[in-house]
């Protein structure tokens, strides 16, 4: 049994340090991923965790074990995310797991949700109501007109899952003070799926054009930056299009994880780097997306 | 002759729950593929597509619905997109756009426009026909101050585009009630 530790902040850079903890991919024997120590996770650090164990029983895997963390709080946020109900099915868990329901209240906007199919999306984004449009408002300033445009940028997020993973993935969004990074509150969006990458999903149709520096940056640059999708149809390819030009009026950040690569568009507030190559591999793709507190209230 | 289709109305029967926001390629396919059998069923040269009711329309949506009805209708026949909000025809703007295509619509509470590819010349014209009413060339040429040339070129490229309508040399705006 080899043991990942799961760093104390499980966030998009904290799923690096997970990644290098698998110790290669995919694994010679089970994983245990202890999460004991940890204090905090982030939507894109629940996600992507379901991801790697979506991605290791998909594999055929034993299924690993997770020790849940040790701190009440931290266990009962991760209940309120909705993370455990998920988990169970994907991990075999060691320690306390409280009973508590998945929530949603003023900082868990949407708790995380299996997309598996475009009817997912359907329920999702017609289940928004009005609810998350006051706590747009209350949490980001947001006018009342930003709500379809969030609505819209959720729904392109997810079906990138169901066009181009080839399996499944999760969703959630909270809102949270991000004081680290910018002092402001913010509305996060995470998407993670276990599929096949957006290196293997542009194979066929950009790698010729790319020869030797076809990679897994490659892909992200051409899909993210280039609005290229695998399909020849014109209409494709809008959806990221579409969010990015809704985030550049909210200066907003989107970021894309897949393989081993990290592309961000990076607005003025963060000091991100806009690509990291040479990352320890994590399977499939983890999409991001931050969303600030506009102006002052 | 024009028909109403309120989408609203499609969306509900097609996936036979209470939705309101248009999203996802597949329900945007089914929904298309309702309003071309009621299209080819009814015959009617314009159809009006009712937007009244509707809450988000995303872009994978808007694509599948309102470009490919584009794409794919009969030469003759006309689309007019009622009642849309203003994510709705922003969303339905950068999607036409993207595949030089373009569409008459009318904004909740506003009046006509052109959504998509269309050059600042050819709304000029447009806007000059719906105002004017039907007319050729010349009369399209004296109102804006053009030559003949480039009057009767905007028109037959909004013609073209389906834009308008034009018989026998006259060029009327597309009906909208």
């Amino acid at each position: 049994m080899h043991v990942v530790d799961v760093p104390s902040y499980l966030d998009d850079k904290g799923i690096d340090t997970l990644a290098q903890g698998l110790g290669g991919w995919p694994p010679a024997t089970r994983l245990l991923f202890d999460a004991r120590a940890t204090k905090w996770a982030s939507p894109f650090g629940f996600t992507a965790l379901l991801t790697a164990g979506q991605a290791l029983q998909e594999l055929g895997a034993e299924p690993s074990r997770l020790a849940v963390p040790d701190s009440d709080d931290v266990r009962s946020y991760w209940a309120k995310a909705g993370f455990f109900r998920h988990a169970a099915d994907l991990f075999e868990l060691h320690g306390k797991v409280p009973r508590r329901a998945a929530d949603e209240s003023s900082d868990v906007l949407i708790p995380i949700t299996p997309i598996r199919a475009a009817d997912d999306v359907v329920t999702l984004v017609n289940g928004l109501g009005e609810r998350v449009a006051e706590l747009l408002s209350e949490n980001l300033n947001l006018e009342a007109r930003a709500t379809p445009r969030f609505g819209m940028s959720l729904s392109e997020a997810c079906q990138n899952v169901v066009e181009h993973a080839g399996t499944g993935g999760w969703v959630a969004v909270h809102a949270y003070n991000w004081r680290k990074r910018l002092g402001r509150r913010v509305v996060v969006i995470a998407v993670s799926d276990a599929g096949v990458g957006f290196r293997a999903s542009l194979d066929a149709a950009e790698a010729r054009k790319y020869g030797d520096r076809w990679s897994d940056a490659a892909a992200l640059e051409a899909a993210l930056i280039h609005n290229i999708s695998r399909f020849r149809d014109p209409g494709r390819g809008q959806g990221l299009a579409m969010i990015k030009r809704y985030l550049g009026a909210w200066q907003g950040k989107i970021s894309i994880r897949s393989g081993t690569a990290r592309l961000a568009i990076v607005p003025a507030w963060d000091d991100d780097i806009p690509l990291a190559e040479g990352l320890a591999f994590f399977p499939g793709s983890q999409l991001q997306i931050v969303i600030p507190e506009q102006g002052a209230k | 002759m024009i028909q109403t289709i309120r989408l609203n109305d499609v969306l509900r029967e097609t996936t036979q729950r209470p939705l309101r926001d248009l999203v996802t390629r597949p329900t945007g396919a089914a929904i298309r593929g309702r309003i071309q059998e009621t299209i080819l069923a009814t015959g009617f040269p314009t159809t009006r597509l009712d937007f009244s009711g509707v809450g988000f329309l995303d872009f994978s949506c808007a694509d599948e619905i309102v470009a490919k009805l584009l794409r794919d209708s009969a030469a003759d026949h006309y689309l007019v997109l009622w009642d849309l909000d203003e994510t709705q025809a922003e969303a339905i703007d950068h999607v036409l756009e993207r595949q030089d295509l373009a569409v008459v619509a009318v904004p909740r509470g506003g009046s006509p426009l052109l959504l998509g590819a269309a050059s600042a010349e050819l709304r000029l014209a447009f806007r000059a026909v719906l105002e004017g009413g039907p007319g050729d060339a010349g009369r399209l040429a004296s109102r804006l101050a053009w030559s003949l040339e480039r009057a009767a070129d905007a028109l037959q490229l909004l013609a073209l585009r389906r834009l308008v309508v034009a018989a026998h040399g006259t060029f009327s705006p597309l009906p909208l009630r």
